[in-house]
């Protein structure tokens, strides 16, 4: 059965942001939201390195372990989605999570934070699927269009990958058998000369 | 002088009374006009179902990340 699952592939990764502009354009996020964001380590020194990082859709999700309203549920596609009906905004997902992808609007008094909004793989929610309801929650639902979460379509040096864990990972290990890890990578010599190693 | 006040002050009263009744008279009928907006929630399995298709879409994809 196919696992759905994303692969950034750190030495293409090239800190545009494009995935960030994508998801937050295709799914309508809020203000103060970022659904995908791209971590930088090193930045402006060599050996940096980029990862576009997201709800990773963990098989043992701890941010459902902790849902004291158990609003977290994983498809047959194994994609995490939430029901932002049930949620309380309590933000136990939040602590939960080790990448940091639950995220709150923070728009309510009193310090309220609002209906938690994290990555649904751009597949939606509980609501019908590509219904407006659906539309206005949670953003597209591009797996059921038959597509891919749009991070992954439209990265331009092809370093975000998405989809069957299996394909994709098949296609990183083509690349990493063409041009090795790190200092491996074509062109890595040219920009850092020979003396630079990661 | 304090029957005056006696006659005042039931009038007051009902002023306020007849000012809630119609308020809650108001939201009420502001409850039954504004249509109860369902939202057409997935049955527990529906929400659940497999949704990836490797479409020609998907499959151009997949080839064209192999370069």
């Amino acid at each position: 059965m196919a696992r759905m699952k994303f692969l950034c592939d750190a030495d293409r990764c090239i800190e545009c942001n494009a995935c960030v502009t994508a998801c937050k354009n295709e799914n309508d996020v809020p203000w103060g939201i970022n659904r995908r964001r791209v971590v930088t380590i090193n930045d402006g020194k060599p050996g940096e390195r980029s990862v576009s990082m997201a709800c990773m859709h963990c098989t043992d999700a701890p941010c459902a372990a902790v849902c004291p309203v158990d609003c977290f549920y994983t498809t047959e596609d194994a994609v995490v989605l939430h029901s932002k009906e049930l949620c309380i905004g309590c933000g136990y997902c939040f602590y939960a999570c080790p990448f940091g992808a639950p995220q709150y609007p923070k728009v309510g008094n009193f310090g309220s934070r609002g209906k938690m909004d994290k990555c649904t793989y751009c597949a939606g929610g509980p609501e019908d699927d590509l219904s407006a309801a659906e539309q206005a929650a949670y953003g597209s639902n591009r797996l059921a269009e038959g597509k891919l979460p749009l991070c992954a379509e439209m990265c331009s040096t092809k370093a975000l990958l998405a989809g069957d864990h299996e394909m994709i990972s098949e296609i990183y290990k083509e690349r990493v058998s063409k041009r090795g890890y790190g200092s491996g990578a074509w062109g890595w010599k040219t920009a850092y000369k020979e003396t630079i190693n990661v | 002088m304090s029957m005056t006040k006696e006659e005042t002050r039931p009038d007051r009263r009902s002023f306020l009374k007849a000012l809630s009744v119609g308020a809650a008279g108001a939201s009420a009928v502001a409850g039954l006009a504004t249509p109860v907006e369902a939202v057409a929630a997935e049955s527990a399995s529906d929400k659940r179902k497999k949704r990836y298709r490797e479409t020609d879409h998907v499959k151009a994809f997949y080839r064209t990340n192999r370069y």
